[in-house]
């Protein structure tokens, strides 16, 4: 249609004759006086054509509505045919340039893959000028130096840049006119004689023969001139197959130079537009295989993963899945290369030689090469668990995901072997947190699980996992028949199955104790903290909360990345929920009400995206947010935490309100848990409960007035118990503590209606042992909560009742107030004449910002401080803790696990300030009860000394 | 009774030597076969050069005479180097000998230095020697003459380390001669010295402060004033914290001589909260009697486990040092531990009760009806205690001890016009130069 149009409509014959006439003309001596005149001619000419040209235009758009994009190419073409008249190489040089920028336009407009007609012309044209140019070797010589070379570098561009189009201007050289048919044989012997001088050949058509000599003058070329690295893109990029065969051609004539010409040309490509990154990969992956020394091959393998890292561009997308397998292969590959070789080195301080990777494999010497597996590996596991994050945890890919873990286990621990062989254990430190981050999260059954699965994989690996390569690699295999066998063999060294131990916690060990031995700082705190956790999971609540004590971890986790902060995070929460099983309910609650304090649970642990009422994100936040979630399968339930942390809050609060009845606000254990019952008493009418919330709430209800069975019933009524481990175990210690608290509220509220009351109808109402009962009244009795004393010969309380007025109770307060401005005063006064009292600034701002948080002001990236202000309050109970002062001895935990922690000087006085309840700033205000504990040393949460007083 | 041994949890912080007390100790009680208990000390021995000791009891061992040749080729060789040594430590012995000569000494380690590689060619070379001498002969068991070479030679010594273990050396040359005074001097010194030097990791640091405290106990439980001196040693921050982190069982001692103290009431409080968090990583009877009286209130468990707590005291080498008399002999740690503990039960059980039942009484305390009456009517009498004894009914009944709500107000407030007058003092004083520098 349009290329009938065209090919009819132009005036390409008398263009041509036109064209040398005029060349003639020139030729024949047109002087430099007349070059304006010729100039004019032309322009003169050209506006005869492109009148002709432009009624053509409007036309089209008139009627096919075409695009002004061909216009564009026309008037392109226009110049050229301008060009040419005048002989004028340098500005047919920026035409063609232009053209073929037009060239995309274009076919990004018609979406079509051919290039246009128009376009095809164009070249034929270029090529026949071209030939008669080169042909006509007087004119040649007589033009000017800067024509000449834009005559040179127009004929090796067109000669690159036609073969894409081979096809298609034979094709139009053979059928659109039959007139061009003469032209076009010309113009193809012409070719042939650029190509080779005195190579008369073949048919032009035959496309193998063409590329192999084409190939031979790029072979020379590319020691000749520097432009011709494009050609190898060109060709490569057109099919992998081209250079399959040029190398196929003679496999003895590759030497380690072109191999590694090659590769420099490739890797300079990358990153550059138009490059595909996945053709770069498949154009590598193909040059490993005729690498010339084991040094190259590993050379080009680490250029491999890099460029299979570069597949997927964007930052929030993962990789694809099967290039990362791949990915693993070719890093197992170059393990298997460092243990056949050892004496390739692996290093990206240095930049190595030139030729390093020359040295053949019987090379004796230590050969250098550049990369850096940790970095491989940090960023393989990235993908992992962005792909994780991608993927929708509710679908079959998720689970299969999953599998893939084993995979790269394997791979991890093969280089954790390797640097610690070659003796870089910092390296190795490394990698083994990359590893223990994968399984720190894992309950036992579940490491089984993991295990058992690596286990039948590699049982069926033949047919399984590598069923899945195989077929990815079936090409391979069958391009590698076909082309040369590998130069560079490698055996399969490294063991292709990963190693777990029977034992998770085996297995932690192991790991954890190498980078508490070597790691940096951030490592180890890291390692530290799964450490915690993975401790938590498995019970042991004294080990991990001796770690955490002994690690300082608190006092400096606000200065850490964030994504530490949020395993931070979740190692308290998984603190807490051990705490909670092991019926410790107050290390629990300390644990946990942190973490609810301003009510971003979500957030801090990375599980989902809470949404602010005052505030609006901003996208870029969105994205970092969303970028360090946690993928679901190492979520916390939040609703078993929930469940944890109220109950907690329950079994603390309920007596504690009892107690202190007079004034609600003087002795707040839990905030939120205050808040959230102030809230369901306003409610008019109480339904069923529904949520977590509700049921603690309809629990603490019914415990406010001693009514343990009900209490306990809907608590148990939760769904959510089930996911504990040991649920029998844990609610039956759940029904004592509550019946514990029960009988203390009760007593505490009631104590003024009795005179005296027996133990045995306590027991009975509470149903509770003798023993048990005597043991709580007892220790109410010692602790003051109950004013009262047994009466042994009866076997009952007797209560003394010296319940205080309300004005006695208010002259207590005052004076209780009285005192601690006194220590306020004192403090004050301490801190302005420098009394050491270098916690105090901090702690003054924390508590500002606390504030913020509460009203919901403030802008800025609220994650990390929010989470600062939460830990302001939570030094608190190191404070308590015993570890305050012991700068010095804590180093000496036996595995040497703090060595490098305890000895931090200022630790001790910071915390010293905290604990002496300095600076009492809004926050501590707003929970008195804190900032009291807090002074006397004595809150602790995570010390069972609380009631021993 | 076997598994509240500590032997082998304290063993490993001892010195080679001292482990031979806790040994004797464990034959005595013959917890152990006595096959088991001998091939030990010969383990122990083969260290160490007294070769003629094994030998003996090798003898009784296996009943034979004949004794294997590695101990005599052993015997051979010690003798030989304790030759050698005695050789080239000769001429500073010779020196020290004279007592004249060491009066020439002065306290200036630089000038005696000087005098004697000047007067008598006496160089570093055989000042190491006397080191070299005293450590062989303590390793033979010549603990006098290695405490009294070693004093010397810290008095020349100019290396600091080594004069650190010198001064170990020689505490446990005291100990094992049972020179308390002389030890308790040298456990201070070392004490000093171990809390003021810079150690190059914590971790070394803690390892001293370990070894000290074990060491401590020789000395503790046998020194007259020991009982004062664990408590104040013990109960320094840094010592708790090392007890915390990695020697959890000297737990034990610590409570033992808590209860025992009567003066020392007031740490009982810190003492629980330890024990408190510790009851994961150790516990026995002992610590487990202060938590049932003190955290579960359990009369009864409390009273169970103080009879544990007998046993454990007369197994413990340390605890259980029996004095002989010539009719009988006694473990005089023992009976007052019971005694005090046995306070300590009526006590808090007065505490919260208001009428108590002296038969009940009598038999929570281990006493007859009459014996207990007689206890508490001391207790009485010595205003101990707040009460009376209703003897027709055979009960105690307390007095109620309430303090008047207004004396708790003026309690409350009586100092607060003190601190504040002193606060206001303070301020006024410092405002001076405080208004200086602010300009």
């Amino acid at each position: 249609m349009a290329s009938r149009f065209w090919g009819q409509g132009d005036s390409d014959t008398e263009d041509e004759e036109e064209r040398s006439e005029y060349g003639e003309g020139t030729e024949a001596g047109v002087g430099g006086g007349e070059a304006s005149g010729a100039a004019t001619g032309s322009r003169y000419l050209q506006t005869n054509a492109s009148d002709s040209e432009d009624s053509d235009g409007q036309r089209r758009v008139v009627r096919s509505a075409k695009d002004k994009r061909f216009e564009e190419m026309s008037a392109t073409v226009d110049q050229m045919k301008n060009a040419m008249k005048i002989n004028d190489w340098v500005s047919l040089q920026e035409s063609f340039d232009k053209i073929n920028k037009q060239l995309e336009k274009v076919i990004r407009v018609t979406e079509s893959e051919k290039a246009p007609n128009l376009y095809i012309k164009a070249l034929v044209m270029l090529e026949d000028f071209l030939a008669q140019a080169l042909a006509n070797k007087d004119a040649k010589k007589k033009m000017s130096s800067s024509n000449a070379k834009a005559l040179n570098s127009m004929k090796q561009k067109l000669k690159k840049n036609n073969k894409q189009f081979e096809d298609v201007i034979n094709k139009y050289r053979e059928k659109p006119e039959s007139e061009e048919d003469g032209d076009g044989d010309e113009p193809s012997d012409g070719e042939e004689d650029d190509d080779d001088d005195g190579e008369f050949v073949e048919d032009p058509t035959k496309i193998g023969s063409l590329s192999d000599s084409g190939s031979d003058g790029e072979d020379e070329d590319e020691d000749n001139q520097a432009e011709a690295g494009g050609g190898w893109e060109k060709k490569m990029s057109k099919k992998d197959k081209l250079m399959d065969k040029q190398f196929m051609k003679d496999p003895s004539e590759i030497t380690w130079d072109t191999v590694d010409k090659k590769l420099k040309e490739i890797v300079a490509a990358r990153g550059r537009k138009g490059t595909g990154r996945v053709e770069q990969v498949e154009q590598l992956t193909f040059l490993t295989r005729v690498a010339k020394t084991p040094a190259q091959k590993l050379e080009i393998l680490f250029s491999v993963v890099s460029a299979q890292f570069d597949v997927n561009p964007s930052l929030s997308g993962h990789m694809p899945i099967n290039v990362w397998k791949k990915c693993i292969q070719n890093m197992l590959i170059i393990l298997d290369i460092l243990e056949q070789y050892p004496n390739i080195v692996v290093d990206d301080s240095v930049e190595p030689e030139e030729n390093e990777s020359q040295k053949g494999a019987d090379y004796k010497g230590t050969i250098h090469v550049w990369g850096n597996l940790v970095a491989f590996i940090e960023r393989m596991d990235i993908e992992y668990f962005k792909s994780l994050q991608c993927i929708d945890p509710h679908t079959r890919e998720y689970v299969e995901r999953l599998r893939d873990e084993p995979m790269f286990v394997v791979l991890a621990q093969n280089v954790q072997n390797y640097f610690e062989r070659i003796g870089d254990f910092k390296a190795a430190a490394k990698v083994a947190l990359r590893l223990v981050e994968l399984v720190y999260y894992k309950p036992q059954e579940v490491y089984d699980a993991m295990r058992n699965l690596s286990e039948q994989r590699t049982d069926g690996t033949e047919d399984g996992e590598n069923g899945d390569l195989e077929a990815d690699e079936e090409p391979h295999v069958v391009e590698e028949n076909r082309g040369p066998p590998s130069f560079v063999v490698t055996p399969e060294l490294v063991p292709r199955r990963p190693t777990f131990p029977e034992n998770s916690r085996t297995l932690m060990d192991e790991l954890v104790s190498l980078i508490y031995k070597y790691g940096d700082e951030r490592t180890k705190a890291r390692a530290m903290l799964c450490d915690i956790y993975h401790h938590a999971i498995l019970d042991e609540f004294s080990t991990a909360r001796d770690l955490l004590l002994m690690s300082h971890l608190q006092d400096g986790v606000q200065h850490m990345d964030i994504s530490t902060q949020i395993l931070f995070n979740r190692a308290m929460a998984q603190l807490g929920l051990c705490a909670f099983r092991v019926s410790l309910i107050t290390e629990a609650h300390g644990c946990l009400s942190e973490l609810y304090a301003g009510g971003r649970v979500k957030e801090l642990l990375a599980q989902g995206v809470s949404q602010n009422r005052y505030y609006e994100k901003t996208p870029e936040q969105e994205k970092l947010e969303r970028r360090r979630q946690m993928p679901y399968h190492m979520h916390v339930n939040l609703e078993l935490l929930e469940a944890v942390h109220l109950t907690c809050a329950m079994l603390l609060e309920v007596a504690n309100m009892a107690a202190n009845t007079h004034d609600a606000k003087h002795k707040v254990i839990s905030k939120t848990f205050r808040r959230l019952l102030e809230v369901s008493e306003r409610q008019t009418f109480t339904g069923p409960p529904e949520n977590v919330r509700d049921h603690v709430m309809a629990a603490t209800r019914a415990l406010t007035k001693g009514d343990f069975q009900k209490a306990f019933d809907v608590i148990k009524s939760l769904d959510v118990w089930k996911l504990l481990r040991n649920k029998d175990n844990v609610l039956e210690m759940l029904k004592s503590k509550i019946k514990e608290e029960a009988l203390r509220t009760y007593l505490l509220t009631y104590a003024s209606s009795y005179d005296s009351l027996s133990i045995t109808q306590l027991t009975a109402m509470f149903d509770i042992s003798e023993a048990h009962a005597h043991s709580i009244v007892s220790k109410m009795m010692i602790t003051e909560e109950l004013h009262a004393s047994w009466d042994q010969p009866t076997r009952c309380i007797a209560f003394h009742n010296v319940e205080h007025s309300r004005l006695q109770n208010l002259a207590f307060q005052l004076t209780e107030k009285l005192s601690v401005l006194v220590e306020s005063n004192e403090r004050a006064f301490e801190a302005r004449t420098g009394g050491g009292l270098d916690g105090l600034p901090p702690r003054r701002r924390e508590g500002q910002d606390y504030a913020g948080a509460a009203t919901g002001k403030w802008q800025d990236n609220f994650l990390s401080q929010g989470r600062q202000s939460g830990y302001g309050g939570r030094s608190g109970y190191v404070t308590g803790g015993r570890f305050q002062n012991s700068g010095q001895a804590q180093g000496g935990f036996s595995k040497d696990r703090m060595g490098q922690q305890g000895l931090r000087g200022t630790g001790g006085r910071y915390q010293d300030a905290y604990g002496s309840g300095v600076g009492r700033t809004p926050y501590q205000m707003g929970s008195s009860m804190r900032s009291q504990t807090d002074a006397s040393a004595r809150m602790v949460s995570l010390n069972k000394a609380g009631r021993v007083q | 009774m076997a598994s509240y041994d500590l032997t082998s949890r304290i063993a490993p912080h001892l010195d080679r030597h001292l482990v031979f007390p806790l040994l004797e100790f464990l034959q005595e009680r013959q917890f152990y076969p006595d096959d088991q208990i001998l091939k030990a000390k010969i383990e122990l021995l083969s260290k160490t050069n007294m070769v003629d000791y094994a030998m003996d009891i090798h003898k009784s061992l296996y009943h034979t005479e004949d004794v294997p040749q590695d101990m005599v080729d052993r015997r051979v060789e010690v003798v030989a180097r304790l030759k050698s040594l005695e050789e080239s430590a000769a001429p500073l012995v010779g020196f020290l000998q004279n007592p004249s000569l060491v009066q020439e000494l002065r306290p200036d380690k630089q000038y005696n230095l000087q005098m004697l590689k000047d007067r008598f060619q006496i160089g570093a070379e055989q000042i190491e020697a006397l080191y070299q001498y005293a450590k062989f002969q303590f390793e033979c068991g010549n603990y006098s003459g290695a405490a009294d070479y070693l004093y010397q030679y810290r008095a020349l010594c100019t290396n600091s380390d080594r004069s650190l273990s010198a001064l170990w050396g020689k505490l446990a040359a005291e100990i094992l001669m049972q020179n308390w005074d002389v030890a308790l001097e040298e456990l201070n010194r070392l004490k000093e010295i171990i809390d003021s030097k810079n150690f190059a990791s914590p971790l070394n640091q803690l390892q001293n402060r370990i070894w000290l405290m074990h060491w401590s106990l020789f000395i503790f439980f046998n020194h007259e004033n020991g009982r004062n001196g664990i408590i104040d040693l013990f109960f320094q921050d840094r010592y708790l914290n090392a007890i915390q982190t990695n020697a959890h069982h000297l737990l034990r001692y610590v409570a033992t001589a808590v209860i025992v103290n009567k003066r020392r009431r007031n740490m009982l409080k810190e003492l629980i909260k330890v024990i408190q968090q510790e009851q994961h990583s150790y516990r026995d009877p002992i610590t487990e009697f202060l938590e049932c009286l003190y955290v579960n209130y359990d009369f009864d468990g409390a009273q169970k486990k103080l009879r544990e707590c007998e046993d454990v005291i007369l197994n413990d080498p340390f605890l259980g040092k029996q004095v002989e008399d010539p009719n009988f002999s006694t473990v005089p740690l023992r009976d007052e531990f019971l005694e005090n503990a046995r306070l300590f039960i009526f006590e808090t059980y007065c505490r919260i009760h208001q009428c108590i039942d002296i038969g009940v009484l009598a038999e929570k305390l281990n006493l007859k009806y009459e014996e207990a009456e007689g206890w508490i009517v001391n207790l009485v009498r010595n205003a101990k205690l707040d009460a009376k004894v209703d003897s027709k009914s055979g009960t105690l009944v307390m007095e109620p001890n309430h303090l008047n709500v207004y004396e708790q107000i003026i309690e409350n407030t009586k100092q607060l016009s003190m601190r504040t007058y002193m606060l206001a003092k303070n301020v006024v004083e410092s405002a001076p130069p405080a208004a200086q520098t602010a300009r």
